[in-house]
C-alpha cells in the first residue's frame, strides 16, 4: 500500500513537474511570437500618418458602445474621452444598464441631454428600454436608459441603436487615447473582407493623471495590488494576446476595447446575455460562424492602440473579479467544448481551444493541487528540501523572466513608462508578485470552479474611485 | 538528478532575468541618448530648413542643406516627413530636391531590399517625394506583396500621367483579390481625371465588386460624364449595382435621372429602394414627395428611415409632411419614424 501511495505521489510530482515545463514553454515562445510581431509593426507602421486615415473617404464609421452599470465616479471622464476621439465618422452609444446610483442624472447634466424619439430596429431582443437622449452640443452622443439586464444584455440594446458597420465596445470605467480608434480600425482598412474583430492594448490607469478624459501623465500606482496588475497586463496583452494572435489563435478580445463587424456579431444573434464572459463567448460564436461559412477571416490584435482602465485596489474585489473572469471562462470554453480538437474549426479548434482548457482553465486547479502535495509533503515528513527550494526559486524567476520580457515588449511597443524608476518599480513588482499575490490569484481561481459547479452567475460588486483618485492609495 | 537539473534551471533563469533587466536598462540608456542626440539634430535640420524655405533662391539653399545634412539620413527623413504633413504646393519643391540629393539613390537601392517593411518604408517617402521619372521603378512593385503594391499604388497618384493610370487601372482590373478600400482610396485621390479609364472599365465584363466600385467612384467624384453608364447599371440584374448606381445618381444630381430612381423607388428590392428614395431626397424634386410620403409606411425600416429623412432634405415642406405623418394614428410605424427624424432634424440639423 505504501508502495502505491509513493507512486501516486511520484506520479502526480511528475505530471506537475512536466506541466510546469510544457506551461512555461508555451508563454516563452508566446513571449517570442510577439516580441517579431512588435518589432514587425513597428517597422510596418513607420511613416504611417494616421491623419491621412483620417482623411480617407471610405473610412468605415464606427460605432462606441459603452455598457455603464452604476459609473458615476467616472462616466462623465470616459464620455469626454470617447467624443474627443480622432475619427471620422462615429458615435457614441452610452447604455445605462439600469444604474442605481447617479449614472443617468450625471450624463444628462453633463451633456445638456434631453429625451430623443429615437426610432430603431430592435434586431436583438434586449430588457425593455425607458428612454433614449441625445444632445444638441454632442450630436455623436446617444444615452439609453434601459432595464438592468446585465453587461451583454446593454451592449446588445446599443448594437440594436448602432447605425454603422462596425462597433467598437468599451468599458464605461475606460478611457481611451486620442488615436486608438484609428489604429485599431486598421486591420479593417488593411483587410477588410476578412478581418472581423480587432482589439488594442488595455492598460491600467492606477497611478496615472486624468484630466478631461485623457491620461496626462503616465504612472507607477503606489498600491501594490495594482502594481502586480500592470505587469499582469502587460504580459496578458504583449505577451499573450499578441503571440496568439500572431499565430492566428486569438480567442479574447477584451470588452473593455474591442472592435467588431457587426454583420458578423448580428448574424451571432449579438452578445450572450447568459454568458459571464460575453467578450470571449462572442469572439468564439464569430470564428464558429465563419468556419461553418467556409470564409476566411482573421480577428488582430494591434499592439498601441491604448484604452486606460481603472483596476482593483484591495484583494477581495481584486478576487471578485478574478473568480468571475475564471467562471466565464470556464462557462465559455464548457459550453464551446464541440469545437475542441475539432478540425472543422481550423487552429481555433486544433490549438486555441484546447490551450485555453489545459493551460489557462486547468492552471489554477495544477497549480493549487502542487500547493496541496507540498503542504501534504511537509506534513508527512517528506520533503526534499534542497529541491524545493530550487523549484520555487525556479518558478520566481522564470515569473520574473516573463515580466521582464513583457516590460521590453512595452518598451518596443508604445514606450509609455519613460523613467527608468519606473522600470526598476515593474522589476521589483515581477518578483514580489511571486511570493502570495500569485498564489492568492491560484487559489481564487481555483474556487471559482466551485463557483461555477454550484452555478453561481452574479458578477459582484467592483468599487469604483474615478480616474482622479485611483492610485493614489497610500 | 531531478535537483541537479531544477538547479542549473534556476542559475540559468537568474542568468537571463538580471541579463534582460541590464538589457532593458542600458537599451533605455542607448535609446535616450540617441534621442536627445537626434533631437538636437533635428532642431538643426528645422532651422536650416525654414531658412531653405524663406531664402530668395530656394533651390541652391536647397542643395546647400542636403549635403549638410545628408549623414543623418534617419532625422532627415523624420524632417522631411513632417514637413510633408505641413507643406502645400510649391512649397513642396525644396524637400524634393533635398530628398533627391540627400536620401534618394538610397530609398531607390531600398526598394529593392529583401525585407519587406525596408521597401514598404521607402516605398512610402515616394509617396511624398516621387517624380515622374520614378514611375518606372514604382511601377515594379506593383507586383510585390499587396501592402507594398498598394502604397506604390498611392505613391503613383502623385505623380499621375496617362500611362501611370492606364497602369493603375489595368492593375485593379487584373487584381484577383482587391483590396476596395485601399482602391477606391486611390482612385478619390486621383479626381476627375479617372474620368475616361472608369468609362473604359465599365464597359468590359468586370467582377461585381469592381464595377459597383467604379459606379460608386462616379458618384463620389461627380464625373457627370459617366451619367449614361450609371443610368445603364440602374437597370442591371445585379441588386448590388442597382444599389451603387442609385446612390451614385443621388450625387451626380443630375435633373433627368428623377424618373430612373422613381423607378429604383419600386425596385422589387427594399434595399435598392431605401437608397433610391434616399438619393430622391437629394434631388428635391417635389413630384417624388408624394412617393417619398408613401414609402413611409413601408414594412421595410430602412425604407421608412430613408423616406423620412429624405422628406427632410426638401426643407419646410417636407417637414410640414413629416409633422401631418407624425400625428396620424394609423400607422405608429410611420408616425415613429416621422417623429424621430423631426426629433434628430431639431437637434441635429440631420442624420448624423
Amino acid at each position: 500500500m505504501t508502495g502505491f501511495l509513493g507512486l501516486v505521489d511520484n506520479g502526480i510530482d511528475t505530471v506537475i513537474l512536466a506541466y510546469f515545463l510544457l506551461l512555461n514553454t508555451f508563454y516563452f515562445l508566446f513571449n517570442l511570437l510577439s516580441l517579431a510581431g512588435i518589432l514587425r509593426y513597428r517597422r510596418l507602421v513607420a511613416f504611417v500618418r494616421f491623419g491621412e486615415i483620417f482623411r480617407m473617404p471610405i473610412v468605415k464609421p464606427v460605432s462606441v458602445i459603452v455598457p455603464a452599470y452604476n459609473e458615476a465616479q467616472g462616466i462623465i471622464d470616459s464620455v469626454r474621452s470617447l467624443l474627443s476621439l480622432r475619427y471620422p465618422v462615429f458615435e457614441v452609444i452610452v447604455v445605462n444598464d439600469g444604474s442605481t446610483d447617479a449614472t443617468l442624472d450625471r450624463l444628462v447634466e453633463a451633456f445638456d441631454l434631453a429625451p430623443s424619439k429615437f426610432v430603431f430596429r430592435k434586431s436583438l431582443p434586449t430588457q425593455p428600454l425607458r428612454g433614449i437622449y441625445r444632445s444638441a452640443l454632442h450630436p455623436k452622443l446617444i444615452v439609453v436608459d434601459k432595464i438592468n439586464g446585465k453587461k451583454a444584455d446593454a451592449l446588445n440594446a446599443g448594437l440594436n441603436i448602432s447605425r454603422y458597420p462596425l462597433f467598437c465596445a468599451v468599458d464605461a470605467d475606460s478611457v481611451l487615447e486620442k488615436d486608438a480608434l484609428l489604429k485599431v480600425v486598421r486591420p479593417f482598412l488593411e483587410d477588410p473582407e476578412r478581418t472581423i474583430g480587432a482589439g488594442g492594448i488595455i492598460r491600467l490607469s492606477n497611478g496615472c493623471e486624468v484630466r478631461n478624459g485623457q491620461v496626462v501623465r503616465v504612472g507607477i500606482p503606489r498600491n501594490w495590488i495594482a502594481r502586480f496588475q500592470i505587469l499582469e497586463y502587460l504580459r496578458a496583452f504583449l505577451g499573450g494576446r499578441m503571440g496568439m494572435a500572431m499565430i492566428r489563435s486569438t480567442l479574447i478580445v477584451s470588452g473593455a476595447f474591442g472592435i467588431f463587424r457587426k454583420d458578423i456579431a448580428m448574424a451571432c444573434s449579438g452578445y450572450r446575455t447568459t454568458s459571464i464572459t460575453e467578450d470571449m463567448d462572442l469572439v468564439i460564436r464569430m470564428q464558429k460562424l465563419m468556419h461553418e461559412r467556409k470564409k476566411p477571416y482573421r480577428i488582430q490584435f494591434v499592439p498601441d492602440p491604448i484604452c486606460w482602465t481603472e483596476a482593483p485596489e484591495n484583494l477581495r474585489v481584486l478576487a471578485r473579479q478574478r473568480s468571475r473572469w475564471h467562471r466565464g471562462l470556464v462557462e465559455t470554453l464548457v459550453n464551446h467544448r464541440g469545437m475542441l480538437f475539432n478540425p472543422r474549426y481550423g487552429i481555433a479548434g486544433m490549438f486555441a481551444m484546447p490551450f485555453y482548457v489545459i493551460f489557462e482553465m486547468a492552471g489554477p486547479f495544477i497549480e493549487v493541487l502542487g500547493y496541496a502535495v507540498f503542504l501534504a509533503h511537509i506534513a508527512f515528513g517528506k520533503v526534499n528540501y534542497p529541491f524545493a527550494v530550487a523549484f520555487f526559486f525556479v518558478a520566481v524567476f522564470y515569473g520574473t523572466f516573463v515580466s521582464l520580457l513583457a516590460i521590453l515588449l512595452e518598451e518596443l511597443s508604445a514606450y509609455r513608462y519613460p523613467r527608468l524608476r519606473d522600470i526598476l518599480i515593474l522589476t521589483v513588482s515581477g518578483i514580489a508578485e511571486n511570493l502570495f499575490y500569485r498564489q492568492y490569484l491560484s487559489v481564487v481561481r481555483a474556487r471559482a470552479y466551485v463557483d461555477y459547479l454550484r452555478g453561481k452567475k452574479d458578477w459582484g460588486h467592483m468599487e469604483r474611485r474615478g480616474f482622479a483618485k485611483a492610485g493614489q492609495t497610500p | 538528478m531531478l535537483s541537479t537539473v531544477v538547479l542549473y534551471s534556476f542559475a540559468y533563469l537568474l542568468l537571463m532575468s538580471v541579463s534582460l533587466f541590464l538589457f532593458i536598462f542600458l537599451r533605455r540608456l542607448v535609446i535616450q541618448a540617441r534621442e536627445r542626440r537626434d533631437r538636437a539634430a533635428y532642431e538643426i535640420m528645422e532651422k536650416d530648413l525654414l531658412e531653405v524655405l524663406t531664402s530668395p533662391g530656394p533651390a541652391a539653399a536647397a542643395h546647400v542643406f542636403a549635403r549638410k545634412h545628408r549623414a543623418r539620413p534617419r532625422v532627415l527623413k523624420r524632417v522631411l516627413v513632417a514637413y510633408r504633413e505641413a507643406l502645400v504646393g510649391d512649397c513642396l519643391e525644396p524637400l524634393k530636391t533635398i530628398f533627391e540629393r540627400s536620401i534618394r539613390r538610397r530609398c531607390l537601392r531600398e526598394l529593392r531590399s529583401p525585407f519587406l517593411s525596408t521597401r514598404l518604408q521607402n516605398v512610402r517617402l515616394f509617396v511624398d517625394f516621387s517624380r515622374p521619372e520614378e514611375a518606372l521603378n514604382l511601377v515594379k512593385l506593383l507586383h510585390d506583396k499587396p501592402v507594398v503594391r498598394l502604397a506604390a499604388l498611392d505613391a503613383l497618384t502623385g505623380i499621375a500621367s496617362r500611362d501611370t493610370l492606364g497602369q493603375i487601372f489595368d492593375l485593379f482590373e487584373k487584381d484577383p483579390e482587391p483590396n476596395l478600400y485601399a482602391y477606391s482610396n486611390i482612385f478619390f485621390s486621383l479626381g476627375p481625371r479617372i474620368e475616361p479609364f472608369v468609362r473604359t472599365s465599365l464597359d468590359r465584363t468586370l467582377p461585381p465588386e469592381k464595377t459597383g466600385l467604379l459606379i460608386e467612384m462616379a458618384g463620389r467624384l461627380l464625373l457627370r460624364g459617366l451619367y449614361p453608364d450609371v443610368v445603364y447599371y440602374a437597370r442591371h440584374a445585379d441588386k448590388e449595382l442597382r444599389i451603387r448606381a442609385a446612390r451614385a445618381l443621388g450625387r451626380l444630381l443630375v435633373p433627368g435621372s428623377v424618373k430612373t430612381l422613381m423607378a429604383l423607388a419600386a425596385d422589387a428590392s427594399w434595399e435598392v429602394q431605401a437608397q433610391a428614395l434616399r438619393s430622391l431626397g437629394s434631388l428635391q424634386d417635389w413630384q417624388t414627395v408624394p412617393i417619398l410620403v408613401r414609402a413611409l409606411f413601408s414594412p421595410h425600416w430602412h425604407v421608412r428611415y430613408n423616406a423620412g429623412f429624405g422628406l427632410a432634405a426638401f426643407g419646410l415642406i417636407g417637414i410640414l409632411q413629416l409633422q401631418e405623418i407624425s400625428r396620424q394614428q394609423e400607422d405608429r410605424y410611420a408616425a415613429d419614424m416621422a417623429a424621430m427624424v423631426l426629433d434628430t432634424v431639431v437637434l441635429t440639423g440631420g442624420p448624423a
